[in-house]
């Protein structure tokens, strides 16, 4: 927390290393977090790309008021709901079938993931938009549901709602292909 | 089983690495972002802006400034611009909508049907709402289907994926069908007081309005639209003080569904099996049959409009003329009393009754009805999609698919619903381009206009689609 203040007084300064520890610190955890609401690896990466170009044009305007790891997430969440919304909103209802059918991966990529983890993030693709979010955000991201509730414009209760409700959807869609 | 814990662990171990590739990138981009900040100092600006504007009386001339140009930028664009509306702009306005309120009232203004409707990021519906006679009161929380038996006091819970209710079908399908088969009827036309834009829109086969600066329906036919997020607790499922929690849904403990119930669900499946039963015998001209399984489905689904339409479709077909007319009445009530259709005329119906008004050999009944149906059936002469719940009405297949009639096929047949009551023909010609065939629509509009007197003509001759060449 006192780093990434010491770093953001630095990027308003316009400091380049300060910006690139930036993007080293938390590449990762939001590619991660990208990769889990986007079904593509490259929309994933234009996320992230998205949020630090951001975050670099105001920086030396930026105020930081809360967890600069929340404030990006945010910014990464934001991202995806626009390209969502851009992209897939009103569209047609996918065919019914085997819930775990999804699109195939890069044959590559599933080879090096492990098993469980490819099972989980087919499943994750599974349930609705909303519910992923939570699941995600709370679990992976580590936002407290106020938090959430901010991000998503509603209620706490609702947000309390779609994460047990999108766990709950996990499991049974993870259990049903165990059990088949 | 997998429990909770064990699917968080999972959540919590996935992890993704950025590639080289991807470093590059988003470092390049970054920093250069962070460089062309730097050539644009906003910080400093916008301390000096602050100092300034601390200033009372600098705030007031930068405010009259403000008002003086936001004024003088409106009259310039007023007189230079007239932006022109585009479909497009309410397609792309409907696909941020986040939230829908539904609202039909009676003719007294008060609310007989409210609908909320949360849309899901992926554009579907997410959470729903709806209280609307004769409709149960049904909530729908996302994961269950909650359905309020307020004469049982009691809630029945179903999963969601069981039982299901929406305001209209698809709705990415409404919006495509928008986009391509929409018609502007007026710009700034006026809706209850205020302007509003008057489109067409086929899958609703309704006009709706649309509020110029949001380019969003603010009415689709009578039903009024706003997209407001709804009051907290809207989509929660509550069991009243003193109602039964009936569970459906997979899992439920056995035996803890009440007798009415299962009683009613074997009535309500087998007046779902016949009501399809009998569309299929009215299509096929079995009207004894159609009749017979219509009725047992309007004594137990009495809400339901198109099965007492097409019973009187049955007993018409019969040459049960009076029959006939009680039940097509009876959808016009149904619809006066729910649908929010005040006086206005449920075109398809009305025209329908007129027909058995008029074979009966009362005129003036069915010289009301069928003049109240002219104008959508002129309508349908340049706007074909305008005559499709009459083909619905005729041929109850069109609910499965399994007749789907051309825009030509159905001018054609609304030409001849015309002929048949009017008596005029105007040398409308099928085969002929719609060009070649301008002449006659004017000359139906301008009838209609002029003298427009229905005058019913059974053995009026009927045009025919000529065949399309292999």
């Amino acid at each position: 927390m006192l780093e990434d203040k010491l770093l953001v007084i630095k990027c308003r300064r316009g400091d380049k290393e300060a910006m690139c520890r930036l993007y080293e610190k938390y590449k990762d955890y939001l590619l991660t977090l990208a990769r889990g609401l986007v079904d593509e690896q490259a929309e994933a990466e234009d996320l992230v790309h998205d949020a630090f170009v951001a975050f670099a044009r105001r920086a030396r305007q930026f105020e930081l008021t809360g967890s600069l790891k929340g404030y990006l997430a945010t910014s990464v969440v934001n991202g995806a709901r626009d390209r969502m919304r851009a992209a897939a909103r009103w569209a047609k209802a996918p065919a019914p079938g085997n819930p775990l059918a999804t699109r195939p991966n890069d044959p590559e990529q599933c080879a090096a993931e492990a098993e469980d983890i490819t099972r989980l993030r087919q499943a994750l693709r599974q349930i609705p938009y909303e519910q992923r979010e939570a699941v995600l955000l709370h679990i992976r991201g580590g936002m407290k549901f106020r938090q959430m509730a901010k991000v998503q414009g509603v209620s706490v209760s609702t947000i309390h709602a779609r994460y047990r409700y999108g766990l709950d959807k996990l499991r049974s869609l993870l259990n049903s292909e165990v059990e088949k | 089983m997998r429990p909770a814990e064990e699917i968080k662990k999972l959540i919590e171990n996935l992890s993704d690495t950025t590639s080289p590739r991807m470093d590059r990138r988003v470092r390049e981009d970054m920093l250069h972002a962070l460089a062309e900040s730097e050539a644009t100092p906003t910080l400093a600006w916008s301390n000096i802006r602050r100092q300034i504007m601390k200033n009372p009386i600098t705030k007031l001339a930068a405010a009259a400034v403000i008002i003086t140009a936001v004024g003088l930028s409106i009259a310039v664009i007023d007189k230079v611009t007239s932006p022109a509306y585009a479909l497009e702009q309410t397609v792309e306005a409907l696909r941020n909508v986040r939230f829908l309120h539904v609202i039909g009232r009676d003719d007294q203004g008060r609310i007989k049907d409210e609908r909320w409707i949360e849309i899901g990021m992926d554009g579907f519906q997410v959470r729903y709402r709806q209280d609307s006679p004769p409709n149960p009161f049904a909530i729908e929380d996302g994961e269950s289907t909650a359905v309020y038996r307020h004469n049982k006091q009691a809630v029945i819970i179903y999963d969601r994926k069981d039982v299901q209710y929406q305001w209209v079908g698809e709705l990415g399908k409404a919006l495509e069908n928008l986009r391509q088969q929409g018609k502007i009827l007026k710009e700034n036309d006026i809706y209850k007081g205020q302007g509003a834009h008057r489109v067409w829109w086929p899958y609703m086969s309704a006009e709706c309005y649309v509020d110029p600066q949001t380019k969003l329906p603010i009415a689709i036919g009578d039903t009024e639209l706003s997209y407001e997020e709804p009051p907290a607790g809207t989509f929660d499922i509550v069991i009243p003080e003193g109602y039964v929690a009936v569970d459906k849904r997979p899992g439920a403990p056995a035996g803890s569904v009440p007798d009415w119930l299962l009683e009613e669900e074997s009535i309500q499946q087998k007046a779902a099996d016949c009501f399809r039963q009998a569309t299929h015998a009215l299509a096929r001209g079995d009207y004894s049959e159609a009749a017979e399984l219509f009725e047992f489905v309007t004594q137990h689904q009495s809400g339901r409009n198109w099965a007492w339409f097409w019973l009187g479709s049955a007993y018409y077909g019969q040459g049960q003329y009076e029959l006939a007319i009680e039940k097509f009445t009876k959808v016009l009530e149904i619809f006066k009393a729910y649908g929010g259709g005040g006086e206005k005329p449920l075109n398809y119906c009305n025209y329908a009754r007129g027909l058995a008004y008029a074979r009966l050999g009362m005129n003036e009944a069915a010289q009301a009805d069928l003049q109240a149906s002219l104008p959508s059936m002129i309508l349908t002469l340049r706007t074909p999609s305008g005559g499709k719940m009459f083909e619905y009405a005729d041929n109850p297949l069109m609910r499965y698919g399994k007749y789907d009639p051309s825009e030509r096929q159905m001018v054609v047949n609304m030409i001849n619903r015309l002929r048949t009551v009017t008596g005029q023909s105007f040398g409308y010609d099928p085969a002929a381009t719609g060009q070649e065939n301008e002449a006659a629509i004017s000359a139906w509009e301008r009838w209609s206009k002029d003298s427009g007197r229905v005058k019913f003509t059974p053995d009026a001759e009927r045009v025919l689609l000529p065949e399309s060449p292999e």
